[in-house]
């Protein structure tokens, strides 16, 4: 079995009073695709800005390649530099071009000199499909799905032991998100280790190495796709996948009468 | 330092008459300055939006010759240059006239923004149901531009307030004058000129204060603008 | 000082005066704008650093700042002025009218200045500070790379507007002796007793200037604005 990259022990955390995460473990391996599916509220965001503690969890603890990083003295700064971080919005800084975007992290996070910062950077946005004609353009210049790929990049270009993606294409018009998604399983087969939310069954069938179902701060039931998504024990997970399957076919059925 | 603020009182109950004057001269000045500016502002800026193009460019000219030359500059020339044209007013007259003067094309401007952000529909609307322009602009748009500049008013009101101090230099006898006054016979600069600085800090509290007051009572659900922090 | 009757009558602007006493004037233009640029230039580094500690800062110093820069707006600039100067000597430090003048009218700007940094920080939003983190940027790099550079752009409007009102508000240091252009212009009407023609030379040159600035301002606006972000 492959080392394990990431994992979450008994994470709990409070927000506003509410207890978001009540108590959440989960492992992530060497080159894993795993995918969190579950309702809005469940803690699904929480999660994962607790693990590059951009929020600090209140107990339970995190480790990256097996060392505890929830531990006091370890700097967040220097973790999240290895921890990868996609945003449902983009989160691409609105003051540079594409290429600087990427370019940026390389410079001043990872201090890398110019050149070896641009050859990596160009590498990375064409390894998501952005071509060389779309470098120089601002994010308000981009489409919703280009901005979502830059920002892929902009993440992958820090060679993260990780990448942590919420809900990476619910702000994307239906067209734009195969665009993304194709990026993501593309990501998956080389395999790059990555923590996903997301609502895209689709994608969790075809590109996860396994689905974790969570709802009220909890993890209900983890397996493999196939189980979670097709024959999931738990009646709560059931129904919540069924009427996600039914929105599908309502799509698929809607789609397939346009043309 | 009790010392100090010991002799600071005594000197401001010492001369609190003067003090009291001052203060009943700066209001004067700032009220009716306000008041002018309004009276005028309006107007100009229902012209400067909805007038014809000679009257427009008119307005425009008024609004950044005012908006662009110094108030002390628009001061002195009230009051030292009108009377060449056979215009002689007292120094209290000319403070309020120059204040005036000056707020109306500020609050032409803000009303004139006001104007800007009223949604297109309710143009629509007020001529749609049959009502002549002016109509629509004295029933539907000036309504609303009134609670939409509030804010802004207020900003304008503690404006007017500070730079009444100005009026000082033409001897109208306001609450800088009156220090001034007072520093000459007691050499305490430094205390009284920071008395008053706070003086005027509480003043344009309590103006901020008032104007929001206005603005709940003239409320309408819907209308307001998000209350910026910047009133002062 | 107010010997104006004599003159009523004759005509407004005349040419020997005005070509006589025009580089007396111009020559205040000098020290009007070495204190706007300089009060500006201050205003800029104390603001940004406020503004820095008003929203980065420990809760504590914020509320220091908020309160201080408050009570700093709220102080008519001529009682600031006159503070400054009587109570700089009292620190043992005695300095010329013109330095003195830059000192409060910097401290002044910064206050305001502090305000516009702080609302377009917000403005900027936390979203892409969050991103700034997640990429593995610590505090500071993430206000200077990416917060600061957005920040800076916004702003602009607002310096541009700050920039005008400094430049008129100098005229204020004529309180405390500095020849700046309204104090020369001052100087020229009571010697000639022509109030008319020294102050409209004086009026057109602030008039110039903020157009000047505004217009430079525009362009520079649009040649570095970027797509997306504020107005540009």
């Amino acid at each position: 079995m492959a080392k394990e990259v990431l994992k979450v022990v008994d994470l709990r955390k409070k927000l506003g009073g509410r207890e978001v995460l009540k108590g959440v473990t989960l492992t992530v391996r060497e080159g894993e695709t795993k995918v969190i599916i579950g309702p809005s509220g469940a803690g699904k965001s929480t999660l994962l800005r607790c693990i590059n503690l951009l929020l600090r969890p209140d107990s339970g603890k995190v480790f990256l390649d097996g060392k505890e990083v929830t531990a006091p003295g370890v700097d967040p700064v220097k973790v999240r530099q290895r921890i990868g971080f996609v945003f449902q919005s983009f989160n691409l800084f609105l003051h540079m071009t594409a290429l600087e975007n990427v370019l940026i992290v390389l410079t001043k996070v990872k201090k890398l000199p110019m050149c070896e910062a641009l050859r990596i950077a160009k590498e990375a946005l064409q390894s998501v499909g952005i071509g060389e004609e779309h470098w120089g353009k601002y994010p308000a210049q981009l489409s919703g799905g280009q901005q979502q790929r830059v920002a892929i990049a902009r993440a992958l270009a820090m060679e993260p032991r990780i990448i942590l993606l919420d809900e990476p294409t619910s702000a994307l018009d239906p067209e734009l998100i195969v665009e993304v998604m194709q990026v993501l399983e593309n990501l998956s087969k080389k395999g790059v280790t990555m923590l996903v939310v997301t609502h895209e069954l689709g994608f969790a069938a075809k590109a996860a190495d396994s689905v974790v179902f969570m709802d009220d701060g909890q993890i209900i039931e983890e397996g493999p796709p196939e189980e979670i998504l097709l024959s999931p024990r738990n009646p709560r997970v059931a129904s919540f996948i069924t009427r996600l399957w039914e929105l599908y076919d309502i799509k698929d059925t809607l789609t397939s009468r346009e043309r | 330092m009790l010392e100090v603020l010991q002799g600071v009182v005594e000197v401001l109950t010492k001369y609190a008459p003067l003090l009291a004057e001052g203060l009943k001269n700066t209001l004067l000045v700032t009220v009716a300055s306000f008041v002018i500016g309004f009276a005028l502002g309006l107007p100009l800026s229902v012209v400067r939006m909805y007038g014809l193009p000679p009257l427009k460019a008119l307005v425009t000219v008024y609004v950044e010759l005012i908006r662009g030359t110094p108030l002390m500059l628009q001061l002195f020339l009230v009051y030292y240059a009108l009377p060449t044209l056979g215009i002689a007013l007292s120094p209290l007259q000319a403070a309020i006239l120059a204040l005036g003067l000056n707020s109306a094309a500020y609050q032409a401007e803000y009303f004139r923004t006001a104007m800007g952000s009223i949604p297109r529909g309710q143009w629509g609307a007020a001529l749609g149901i049959g009502l002549s322009m002016s109509a629509a602009v004295r029933h539907v748009v000036i309504p609303q531009v009134l609670r939409i500049a509030v804010p802004m008013l207020t900003n304008e009101a503690i404006y007017l307030l500070k730079y009444s101090s100005i009026a000082s230099l033409i001897t109208v006898p306001e609450l800088l004058y009156m220090s001034r006054i007072i520093t000459s016979r007691t050499f305490m600069y430094v205390q009284v000129y920071a008395f008053l600085g706070l003086t005027y800090v509480m003043i344009g509290s309590v103006i901020a204060k008032l104007m929001r007051r206005v603005e709940t009572i003239i409320a309408v659900p819907g209308l307001t603008v998000s209350h910026s922090r910047s009133l002062m | 000082m107010r010997a104006t009757k004599l003159r009523r009558g004759e005509s407004m602007l005349e040419l020997d005066i005005i070509l006589r006493y025009a580089p007396l004037i111009l020559s205040g233009f000098l020290n009007t704008l070495v204190m706007t640029v300089s009060g500006i230039g201050l205003g800029l580094a104390l603001g940004a650093a406020l503004a820095f500690a008003e929203v980065l800062g420990p809760k504590p110093l914020q509320m220091v700042v908020s309160t201080v820069t408050h009570i700093i707006r709220g102080i008519p600039l001529l009682v600031l002025l006159l503070l400054v100067f009587y109570g700089l000597p009292s620190f043992g430090l005695r300095l010329p009218p013109l330095p003195t003048a830059v000192l409060a009218i910097g401290i002044r700007s910064a206050a305001y200045q502090s305000q516009i940094f702080r609302s377009t920080i917000e403005a900027v939003g936390s979203a892409q500070l969050e991103a700034a983190y997640a990429s593995g940027m610590d505090k500071l790099t993430a206000f200077r790379s990416v917060v600061l550079p957005q920040a800076l752009r916004l702003s602009m409007p607002g310096l541009v507007n700050e920039f005008t009102i400094v430049l008129k508000d100098t005229s204020m240091a004529y309180v405390i002796g500095v020849t700046e252009m309204f104090t020369q212009a001052v100087h020229v009407a009571q010697v000639t007793l022509d109030y008319l023609a020294p102050f409209t030379l004086a009026a057109l040159m602030y008039l110039l200037t903020c157009l000047t600035v505004s217009t430079v301002a525009n362009r520079l606006y649009r040649r570095f604005s970027i797509p997306g972000l504020g107005t540009g």
